[in-house]
């Protein structure tokens, strides 16, 4: 019931043709259509609905909106009285207008992110198919990346102005979509203003993050790969293919993942990030990070933020 | 290698390097440790490299749209990490960062 999982980004590109050797020939996802307006639908190998990636040509990067996908047709309804009762507006988006899906529902998030959630999309199926499967296709082409994992948005913070959308967005996350917060960075000078969090309806760490800044936006999308040496391997071949790495490979405190940071050619930053972190159950108890260990949260090894990685990113909406 | 390689002069630190034709602004300026324009995404899309050219000629691929104009193209700003260099360059720093000390809220 309810929300599953992360099921698609809708993001903007400066240059079709180059966004697609990025997103397709470097991190391996498979283009699976196009349609008459020019946005390109593309999905990992291991994903099973027709795309977890859409692209649209535009003159400005950033991200158009966001998309969960939800168990039960009926779950629209349910879901949607809950954000009405919340007091946000829901629009009721007939089956197709969001491509290849069903009928779904749409709102703005209090951060000023757009959110859509379905209940179905077209099926094409994995890449090694159901029966008998190989563990990976001979088909995969340079990262190889399983499939869209989470995003992360940047929501405005301006605390001694009385701005936390962090705050706000992460409640209704919690309160209206039942998301489970798995854990959050906590600063100011009585460590009580929230400033990132992580949540999930999976059982990994996270299936969605916010974090403050001056600005809402896109930070980055993150694409899943087994393990540390396939984010070596990627980093391998986002140098071969001169993409620009913010982040080499390393570990984050927060989710424990490896992860390795880079942004597509239109600037959008894109993550692949490998293990499971731990398993993220309701009981789990909420981890916190306070702001003097802020760097080794977000990165383990070094424990300092590069200035490029919480200032630089692409438009939210 | 048949690239014609050119001089960037930064106005504002008086910061002097090579840039072949092939090569964007920002890049060949990190590639030699050099400092000046804010190094950003290095796709058009952020802005932070943001720059105004007061002599020379550019190409510049496409950019975001957010960060510079149709007029303000015309008037010389463009983002540094989509500028190759036609002819020796002069310019002006105009993007930033915000500075870290300014962050009494970890992240702002």
């Amino acid at each position: 019931m309810g929300v599953m999982r992360i099921g698609h980004i809708n993001i903007r590109v400066l240059d079709m043709d180059a966004a697609l050797h990025h997103y397709g020939k470097v991190l391996g996802l498979e283009k699976t259509d196009m349609d008459p307006a020019g946005n390109a639908y593309l999905k990992g190998w291991d994903e099973w609905d027709k795309y977890s990636v859409m692209l649209t040509p535009a003159d400005r990067a950033g991200m158009n909106h966001i998309a969960y996908k939800v168990e039960n047709d009926s779950d629209l309804d349910t879901l949607g009285k809950r954000i009405r009762d919340y007091g946000i507006d829901v629009e009721e988006v007939g089956a197709g207008e969001l491509p290849y899906c069903g009928r779904s529902i749409r709102f703005w998030l209090p951060s000023g992110h757009l959110m859509y959630l379905y209940a179905e999309k077209e099926f094409i199926g994995k890449t090694v198919g159901t029966t008998n499967p190989d563990p990976w296709p001979d088909s995969i082409q340079g990262a190889g990346v399983h499939w869209l994992d989470h995003a992360l948005l940047m929501c405005e913070l301006d605390p001694e102005k009385g701005v936390n959308k962090v705050a706000e967005v992460t409640h209704f996350m919690q309160q209206v979509l039942d998301f489970k917060l798995t854990e959050q960075v906590m600063v100011g000078p009585d460590g009580d203003v929230q400033a990132a969090t992580w949540l999930a309806r999976t059982s990994t760490p996270h299936d969605i993050a916010f974090v403050g800044g001056p600005v809402m936006g896109l930070h980055h999308c993150a694409f899943f790969l087994d393990e540390w040496t396939d984010v070596l391997k990627a980093a391998d071949v986002l140098a071969k293919n001169k993409v620009k790495i913010d982040v080499t490979p390393q570990r984050h405190g927060i989710t424990r993942g490896t992860t390795s940071y880079f942004f597509d050619p239109s600037g959008n930053r894109n993550e692949t990030f490998a293990g499971l972190g731990y398993l993220a159950q309701p009981d789990m108890p909420v981890i916190t990070w306070t702001e003097e260990n802020l760097g080794s949260g977000i990165f383990y090894h070094t424990g300092e933020l590069n200035e490029a990685f919480t200032e630089v990113y692409t438009e939210g909406a | 290698m048949g690239a014609t390689r050119h001089r960037i002069t930064i106005l504002d630190t008086g910061e002097v390097y090579t840039c072949p034709d092939s090569v964007s602004v920002l890049k060949a300026m990190a590639q030699l440790g050099r400092k000046g324009i804010p190094s950003g995404c290095h796709g058009g899309g952020c802005g932070v490299c943001k720059v105004q050219v007061v002599s020379g000629e550019i190409e510049t691929l496409t950019m975001s749209r957010t960060h510079v104009s149709e007029e303000e193209e015309r008037a010389g700003f463009a983002l540094a990490c989509r500028c190759y260099p036609g002819s020796d360059v002069s310019l002006k720093v105009v993007g930033k960062m915000q500075k870290a000390v300014k962050r009494p809220y970890g992240f702002v």
